[in-house]
């Protein structure tokens, strides 16, 4: 039997979560380590930093806010956005992370994948891609955030990832992040299809039917909410038990 | 307040262990030092990652002998994730690397049928239960309600020889497999309870008054 | 000593602004159809504490402005002209993108408004822009008119004011300020309404206290005194070939007839609180606008300008003649509503600034039917000394940055 993981998705610039619509815009919605903490007191499964900005600025601010869930927040922590070297990843597991996201640096040279999941261990290791549609069936992978092509089509890249050694992968739909309409759920099935590793379905959720769908029409370990719970449409209670009503396994 | 000892041989994501800890009122204390080991009121060996890396840093810190000596003062230790499984005799991932030996088994790949939804690493949220009942009396377990939902991240999974000495089964794919173990004053958890919000939390507590216990009998 | 000469009559120190990254090199807007070659542009204006004139503006937006008021007064503005008998009751000029987006469908579908979306064709549509545009009315639920002027004409205009002003986009900014005056005037509908101040970008600041856009951008008395492309209509028919019939779409108004018709022409930016970034996401909630995919040349940004192939050269022209590219506008938009901090502007402004856009540059080059080389020829001839000067390796960089690391910071 398995258990559908709900995630909270928080994509942090600076002090503060912030919730963009196709991976554009800096809306401020409140406190990470607040957030965070909610999300935990009210019966989240895991919890993921991603840092919004680090590759536009080349920097990495997230290690403090790490540090500060970790001491109030019991369940698996990831973080990601801007993580370039091994030595970035050392600090965030040093910092209290669980997991570590990866998607620009894993583009531009692969061979960190294999070599972090070496040295730390392949759970630790999450890919993230980040898909445009481009066609029935076609998706490209971005990197920066949304904001460079790379001539990557997903299903093939997914799969190199999977050769690679990664522990997790991550797919957030560019088109549908943020718009609260739904995922992408034949990028999420095909995906999922294409590798024996778990994947975390990002980007759409605005009801809580969507995760349902998800659920049935797709084989996601996970799903990655951010909008449906940022702006309150709906809590993890409320969530989980509308879920688990129909039929779907989660934890309570 | 009741010391634990975390060991410091250079694996896994020990911050999450002593934040715990630290959350329900016991000292942790981060250390690969003889001293501060043995004087301890409890230890815990964590881990993530490879068996064989594991081992050889527990090697290359001279730290098997030392695990062995306090497991024999009758104090309660406690293996997490890799901890648990370098308890056994050895494992197969990577060809075969000898382990502590301190519960008699084997570590293998997780060798359940797994169905389309079920993916290796097993990462999931999942169900622990017994195996026989009543089972968990006295055991750091033993608050814990049957069925209680803990956070999981493996491939890999050990075969205690004695069955006796299976605390928890999990169940994945098309069966069960062990999700911890137990053995005197020796613990091990396949999951995380650092992991697994209050109810690990609650595990954990448990942990610390097991020492309470010892101290109490020992008077 | 010999002090360097400045083009366009600009300021000869540069200097850039305390708050956010724009410079003191920023022209202000104005009347382009009176624009003429070698001109001096008026500037944006620094205060004594190195501050520009949209920064001010906008503290006074956060601070000094009672927006309940304002609303209440764009309330009653709206209930004057409100109709409920089937005929359209506002204008609203633009393209579909996010501020005539937000501006049009909140007019609608708040206020209870009839309006009538009015657009003057960009140059040349991308893709996302259609999109866009055409989600406007669909999702949006929103009336529209597309105007598209004759489309040689529109080219041969645009060639010359490149080559002439180094300034491509005038044509169109002409049509696009004439447009909404224009189509009030046809529909018999008084009120127009447009999205934000120019203000917010740092226009005289006695602009910034009244709603309505002075009359002298969308109307002239005489026609043929009007400038296209630095060339006055009196020349473009003499000397080059044309007839008055030709420039049609680009008479404006008269200001008798815009009188006796009572055409107001507002800013709603005067009445709400404006934000770039909430217009967008307003309208991908609204009327299923959507980012672009990439990033634009020259910026960080996906969800600012993104409808015309040539808008990227208007943004490497003012590169050219300003030293102020495409991220550093966007950038300073994005401190002033405080979305990202000065250093982080100084950053984007560095990083993106001096992209080449490369997408669309063979299509503008057939657009505006020029060879490389002259594009190139008349890039050069607009290089103000006092803002470029070569390097040791023979190429063009900036004397002054944001981020100082210009030749002579």
């Amino acid at each position: 039997m398995h258990k559908l993981r709900l995630i909270a998705r928080l994509d942090v610039k600076n002090e503060f979560v912030i919730k963009g619509i196709h991976l554009e815009g800096l809306r401020k919605i409140g406190n990470p380590n607040v957030l965070a903490k909610k999300y935990y007191d009210e019966g989240i499964d895991e919890i993921v930093f991603m840092d919004a900005v680090a590759s536009l600025y080349g920097r990495n601010n997230l290690f403090n806010i790490i540090e500060q869930a970790c001491k109030e927040v019991f369940v698996p922590i990831a973080i990601g956005g801007g993580i370039r070297s091994l030595h970035d990843i050392e600090l965030a597991l040093k910092s209290g992370a669980d997991k570590i996201v990866l998607n620009t640096q894993a583009v531009k040279t692969p061979q960190i994948i294999s070599d972090a999941s070496r040295v730390y261990g392949s759970q630790c290791i999450v890919a993230s891609i980040e898909a445009k549609s481009k066609g029935i069936n076609k998706w490209e992978a971005y990197v920066d955030n949304g904001r460079e092509e790379t001539g990557l089509d997903v299903i093939e890249w997914v799969k190199k990832l999977e050769d690679l050694g990664v522990g997790e992968i991550m797919v957030t739909s560019i088109d549908q992040e943020g718009t609260k309409k739904g995922f992408d759920l034949d990028l999420i099935d095909q995906v999922s299809n294409m590798v024996s590793v778990p994947v975390i379905a990002s980007g759409g959720a605005g009801k809580i039917n969507h995760i349902v769908e998800l659920k049935k029409k797709t084989t996601a370990s996970a799903v990655a909410l951010a909008s449906l719970i940022h702006y309150n449409i709906h809590s993890i209670p409320e969530i989980k038990e509308s879920v688990i009503a129909q039929d779907i396994h989660m934890r309570l | 307040m009741i010391k634990v000892a975390v060991l410091d041989y250079g694996i896994g994501n020990v911050r999450s262990i002593t934040n715990a800890l630290t959350s329900i009122g016991a000292e942790p204390i981060l250390t690969s030092d003889n001293e501060l080991i043995l004087s301890a009121d409890a230890l815990i060996l964590p881990g993530v990652g490879a068996f064989a890396k594991g081992m050889q840093n527990l090697k290359d810190r001279n730290l098997v002998g030392l695990i062995h000596q306090f497991v024999d003062s009758g104090k309660p230790f406690l293996g997490i994730c890799l901890g648990m499984q370098m308890l056994l005799e050895e494992s197969e991932e990577f060809g075969f690397n000898k382990g502590l030996g301190l519960i008699k088994g084997k570590v293998v790949k997780l060798p359940l049928k797994l169905g389309n939804e079920e993916k290796l690493p097993h990462v999931s949220w999942n169900e622990i239960s017994p195996p026989s009942h009543g089972r968990w009396n006295n055991t750091l377990l033993e608050s814990t309600a049957i069925s209680s939902d803990v956070y999981f991240i493996h491939s890999y999974v050990a075969l205690p020889n004695d069955q006796s000495e299976v605390l928890s089964h999990t169940f994945y794919g098309d069966g069960y497999f062990c999700s911890a173990v137990q053995k005197d004053n020796i613990t091990g958890f396949q999951f995380h309870p650092e992991k697994s919000g209050a109810l690990g939390l609650n595990m954990l507590s448990e942990f610390i008054e097991s020492t309470r216990k010892i101290n109490y009998e020992s008077n | 000593m010999n002090q360097t000469e400045t083009f366009f009559g600009l300021p000869a120190e540069v200097k850039f602004c305390k708050k956010c990254v724009i410079s003191n090199q920023r022209p202000s807007s104005t009347v382009e159809f009176e624009n003429e070659k070698g001109e001096k542009k008026e500037v944006i204006n620094f205060d004594e504490h190195g501050v520009c004139s949209a920064c001010r503006y906008n503290e006074e937006k956060d601070q000094g402005i009672d927006w309940n008021q304002r609303e209440e007064t764009l309330l009653k503005l709206l209930d004057k002209f409100r109709r409920n008998d089937g005929r359209y009751d506002v204008i609203v000029p633009g393209s579909g993108g996010k501020d005539s987006a937000y501006t049009a469908h909140i007019l609608k579908h708040k206020y209870g408004m009839n309006p009538l979306t009015v657009t003057w064709a960009p140059h040349l549509y991308t893709d996302i822009g259609w999109k866009n545009f055409t989600n406007w009315m669909h999702e949006g639920a929103l009336d529209n008119i597309l105007y598209t002027p004759d489309g040689k004409l529109h080219r041969y205009l645009t060639k010359l004011a490149f080559h002439n002003l180094l300034h491509p986009f005038q044509p169109f900014i002409i049509g696009q300020r004439i447009i909404g005056p224009a189509m009030a005037a046809r529909f018999g509908v008084e009120l127009v309404m447009y999205g934000e101040n120019q203000a917010e970008y740092g226009n005289k600041v006695d602009e910034n206290n009244i709603p309505t856009m002075d009359t002298k951008f969308f109307s002239v008395d005489n026609p043929m005194k009007m400038k296209l492309g630095g060339v006055s209509v009196a020349d473009l028919i003499d000397q080059h070939g044309y007839k008055m019939n030709d420039f049609t779409p680009y008479i404006p108004t008269k200001p008798e007839v815009l009188k006796e018709k009572g055409i107001q022409v507002h800013y709603l930016g005067y009445y709400l609180k404006w934000d770039p970034q909430e217009c967008y996401y307003y309208a991908v909630e609204n009327t299923g606008f959507q980012a672009n995919t990439e990033r634009t040349e020259g910026s960080y940004s996906k969800y600012s300008s993104i409808d015309d192939k040539i808008d990227p050269f208007h943004y490497y022209t003012t590169l050219i003649k300003f030293g102020i590219g495409r991220a550093t506008y966007d950038a300073a938009q994005e401190i002033r509503n405080d979305k990202i901090t000065r250093e982080e502007g100084v950053v984007l402004a560095q990083k993106f600034d001096q992209e080449f856009p490369k997408r669309f540059f063979q299509e503008f080059l057939e657009y505006i039917d020029t060879t490389e080389e002259e594009f190139w020829e008349t890039i050069e001839k607009n290089r103000s000394p006092h803002l470029w000067a070569k390097d040791i390796n023979g190429e063009w960089k900036l004397r002054h940055t944001a981020a100082r690391d210009g030749l002579d910071d």
